[in-house]
């Protein structure tokens, strides 16, 4: 199924209209196995969602880069992959012009029984590369993540920083004119983290369009046009960037304040 | 595709352009596989042999207790040892894939989230793959050719056509089943059950000649029963499977197969919503 839909004369790098979109809740890990299976013998069949997208109408112009806020991951998460279309929404619409390449948790893919030529080809694979166009640049990606010489090795167990920058350097060697990526830039080292700011900006001066998700908004304002905010009822907000932050640092603060007295609750 | 008529432009036509998807990245979809026959030889000590060793310990198995113990031979065809062979076989392909795609979606989660693929593409892996440990078990059946000594006759071509059929067969059913599990587990259960029986209702250890003939068309639903007779029919070209049967089978896998891909159609935006 070609699910995901390119429209070339569209205007704008990717248009929201009115979407929304309620995932299904994560199981609970309390109550293990027993407990769900006993409840699903009861015919507790029907699994509780939560919108993670209420009503969103917005558009991100070829070349804008903007950075997404909220209290929650999954709600910032549901946004980059609505705007890749690697979901679908459950209703209104999502047009884009050219292929945008998630980058969400790409590291995970990375099998340690493979070895770091065969994990390229494949997450390059995934993300919509030919071989051919792999084989041009696994020298430099490997190199990149500094496993040059490493090229026919196992990954094997590779520190998480080293399977990051492996995932990054091969996403980005997609050359695709549009990135959504989900927390890459809150971890890593910092001087890794340098590097793939330094290749942001290098790719927006070149006109490449970003979609960032970031719960650690700090350092990142310089790099970002505006920002668009998903408050606790899944509605989303155009901001600029400071008050984007502005208000994630409050959403943050009512959120702690909330959690304390419920704590207190709890031990009496 | 009565939109993709009324349109006029057989290239809109979802199912077009599913197929044409697919071949694009046949690539990615040799690598999984190659990715999945790696695991499987690389974590046994024994490796390839377990391909061999695991039907062929089903088939001997199989073999001693219908054929020495029950003296049941007569319910097959003779050779019955090459009988079984031919049955156990193909079956293990299916029992494979079937297993298999009660997992797919749990298994691709991650891959699921970025993934700009066909979300078919996990789905055809595991059928690949199964199929391919298939092709690479039929030394057993050569085996089996020689302690029987027993030698093909010209419908022997048919075999690669039943190779196809009970791909088209398994990729039908998969479509299905894959989503189907990914959005209520408890159905991976049933799916092992259901597998289960199957073994007992497809004509491995008998022929369909063995059965009433009132019963023997609806057993052809079945999609098995004419894919293992088109295996068979090169050894037993007169009782391998009733013409009829066959027409039947062929017929419930294309309605199998239309089905699935309504289904999944149907089921893929939740199944990504699962990811």
């Amino acid at each position: 199924m070609a699910r995901i839909r390119i429209e070339p004369n569209l205007e704008s790098a990717v248009d929201f209209r009115h979407v929304s979109l309620a995932l299904p809740k994560r199981k609970r890990r309390q109550g293990g196995g027993r407990r769900q299976r006993l409840r699903r013998l009861a015919g507790e069949t029907r699994r509780e969602e939560f919108a993670a997208v209420t009503d969103a109408s917005f558009t991100v112009h070829p070349g804008e880069s903007v950075l997404v806020l909220g209290a929650r991951s999954a709600h910032r998460r549901a946004l980059l992959r609505l705007a890749a279309g690697t979901v679908l929404p459950d209703s209104g619409t999502v047009e884009r012009r050219f292929l945008w390449v998630p980058m969400i948790d790409l590291a995970r893919t990375l099998g340690r029984g493979f070895t770091v030529r065969h994990n390229i080809y494949l997450l390059g694979g995934l993300l919509g590369m030919t071989p051919d166009q792999v084989a041009e640049f696994v020298a430099d990606i490997a190199d990149s993540a500094g496993l040059a010489s490493k090229l026919d090795r196992h990954l094997g167990q590779a520190p998480a920083s080293v399977r990051q920058k492996l995932a990054w350097t091969t996403a980005m060697a997609t050359n695709a004119q549009a990135f959504a990526i989900d927390e890459v830039l809150a971890v890593g080292e910092p001087a890794f983290r340098a590097q793939c700011f330094a290749h942001i900006a290098e790719l927006r001066s070149r006109g490449v369009t970003f979609l960032v998700a970031s719960e650690a908004p700090r350092q990142l304002d310089a790099h970002f046009d505006r920002s668009l905010y998903i408050d606790d009822e899944s509605r989303i907000h155009a901001l600029d960037v400071d008050g984007g932050i502005e208000r994630m640092r409050a959403a943050r603060r009512a959120l702690r304040s909330d959690e304390d007295p419920q704590d207190s609750e709890d031990d009496n | 595709m009565d939109a993709c008529v009324r349109r006029g432009l057989a290239s809109d036509c979802p199912i077009v352009i599913a197929v044409r998807t697919i071949w694009e990245h046949r690539q990615v979809l040799r690598m999984l596989v190659r990715r999945d026959l790696q695991r499987q030889y690389t974590t046994f000590r024994l490796g390839y042999l377990w391909t061999l060793l695991e039907p062929l310990g089903m088939a001997a198995v199989l073999w001693f207790v219908f054929s020495v113990l029950l003296g049941a031979r007569s319910f097959g065809l003779s050779p019955y040892l090459l009988f079984i062979v031919l049955g156990v076989l193909p079956w293990w392909w299916f029992l494979k894939g079937m297993r298999a795609s009660t997992k797919v979606f749990r298994r691709a989660r991650g891959e699921l989230i970025f993934s700009l693929l066909p979300t078919q593409i996990w789905i055809l892996r595991v059928i690949i793959s199964s199929g391919i440990e298939f092709v690479l078990s039929l030394p057993i059946l050569i085996i089996a050719m020689a302690i029987t000594q027993s030698i093909p006759g010209p419908l022997i071509v048919l075999f690669p056509v039943a190779m196809v059929m009970q791909f088209i067969a398994m990729y039908g059913l998969a479509l299905i089943i894959a989503p189907a599990v990914a959005l209520t587990p408890d159905l991976g259960r049933t799916v092992r059950i259901v597998l289960r029986s199957l073994f007992y209702f497809t004509p491995i250890l008998y022929t369909l000649g063995r059965i009433p003939e009132v019963l023997q068309n609806v057993a052809a639903i079945n999609p098995l029963v004419g894919v293992f007779g088109l295996y068979r029919i090169g050894w037993w070209p007169d009782e391998a499977i009733p013409p009829s049967a066959l027409v039947v089978s062929v017929a419930s896998t294309l309605v199998i197969v239309v089905i699935g891909v309504i289904v999944f159609h149907r089921l893929e935006p939740r199944v990504l919503k699962e990811a």
